[in-house]
């Protein structure tokens, strides 16, 4: 049991820092996206805050001119869904859900989120409600 | 030993320059890479990260696959093609694949040729064509290989902007793909017919490429 315990553990580590066997990033990718959708939707503008890319953050704090944890909470970003498609390129993924798309990159820490709030534009960069770089 | 490099040392100083080179490029694109990553606010990747990546791939693979597609190329089409004047030109009445008796096979073959030469049938005429062959099965695997890699790259730059990524097929006719192609191409081409047009005028003593300094302007196929 204290094995089984260990090994999840290791495991969401490599997960959340980006490795792991065949769709271990995508995994990790999607499990971030998720995270802050959910954590969003639950009021936990801490927890959120937690998977935001540094300068996107950043960025987001400075516009709202608030304190990242309630700023987030009053970005109007879209309720939780069914993760679609994550598409993993390099430093890069994108994670489609059923209510949002969500722009990642690798940091330190693993996948934090860059864009998320994104809407397509017909031969154009995605239109995004929360966005860093 | 002394006499073994001296006997390869055209080969082996080819190969270990190679290498070295390689290997400059793989710190100098690191380094690149990581400038643009530090300028866009995201993390340095290791050296080790970067030259597994689809960047560092596609940028090697881009110019195997032109090098190769150039020695193809040459091998293949000067069975047929001359040029008045030039060392690197068969002389004007041998165009095409030349007899037995000139190629030294099947019943023309010498004690010291290779077996494969005397043989009769697809061996013989697999031999026969093995170095322009060699060459384009090169160049079709690297110019797959930049395809595969390129892609790859290319789409970890759309993610960077925001926009969605392309497939393989999708890839092959975005500008991105015959851009980094044609630019290897051109400049391989305009190297083979420079080397074929200067070669006729100028001289370089001493070296096979060259015709003897001596030699006629007119002179063709004669090596140095």
């Amino acid at each position: 049991m204290k094995r089984t315990a260990l090994l999840a553990v290791a495991g969401s580590v490599l997960a959340l820092a980006g490795c792991g066997g065949p769709g271990g990033r995508e995994d990790a990718a999607a499990a971030v996206a998720v995270r802050l959708l959910d954590s969003v939707a639950r009021g936990d503008g801490a927890g959120a805050c937690a998977t935001l890319a540094p300068e996107t953050l950043a960025d987001l704090e400075k516009s709202a001119d608030q304190p990242c944890a309630q700023a987030v909470l009053d970005e109007d970003l879209p309720a939780p869904g069914q993760v679609t498609t994550t598409n993993v390129y390099g430093q890069w993924a994108q994670v489609r859900l059923d209510t949002d798309t969500v722009f990642l990159a690798v940091f330190r820490g693993g996948w934090r989120v860059v864009a998320a709030g994104c809407e397509p534009r017909e031969g154009k960069p995605y239109d995004c409600t929360l966005q860093g770089v | 030993m002394r006499r073994f490099l001296r006997e390869n040392s055209l080969g082996l100083t080819f190969g270990v320059l190679f290498l070295i080179v390689l290997v400059g490029q793989a710190f100098a694109g690191h380094a690149n890479f990581n400038q643009e990553q530090v300028a866009e606010g995201l993390e340095p990747i290791s050296l080790g990260r970067y030259v597994t990546s689809a960047s560092f791939g596609v940028d090697v693979s881009e110019n195997w696959q032109s090098e190769y597609l150039q020695f193809f190329l040459y091998i293949f089409l000067t069975v047929w093609l001359v040029q008045k004047g030039s060392p690197e030109s068969k002389q004007l009445d041998k165009v095409g694949r030349e007899t037995h008796e000139d190629q030294k096979m099947g019943e023309h073959a010498q004690p010291e040729s290779p077996r494969w030469a005397r043989e009769p049938g697809l061996r013989r005429g697999l031999f026969s064509n093995s170095l322009g062959l060699v060459m384009g099965a090169i160049f079709l695997g690297s110019w797959t290989a930049q395809s595969i890699a390129g892609v790859a790259a290319y789409n970890e730059e759309q993610l960077s902007q925001l926009e969605d990524t392309v497939s393989w097929g999708r890839y092959l006719i975005e500008p991105d793909f015959w851009n980094r192609t044609l630019q290897n191409w051109q400049s391989e081409l305009l190297a083979v017919a420079s080397m074929v047009v200067l070669s006729i005028y100028l001289r370089q003593r001493g070296s096979p490429e060259s015709k003897p300094v001596g030699s006629a302007h007119n002179a063709t196929g004669v090596e140095g």
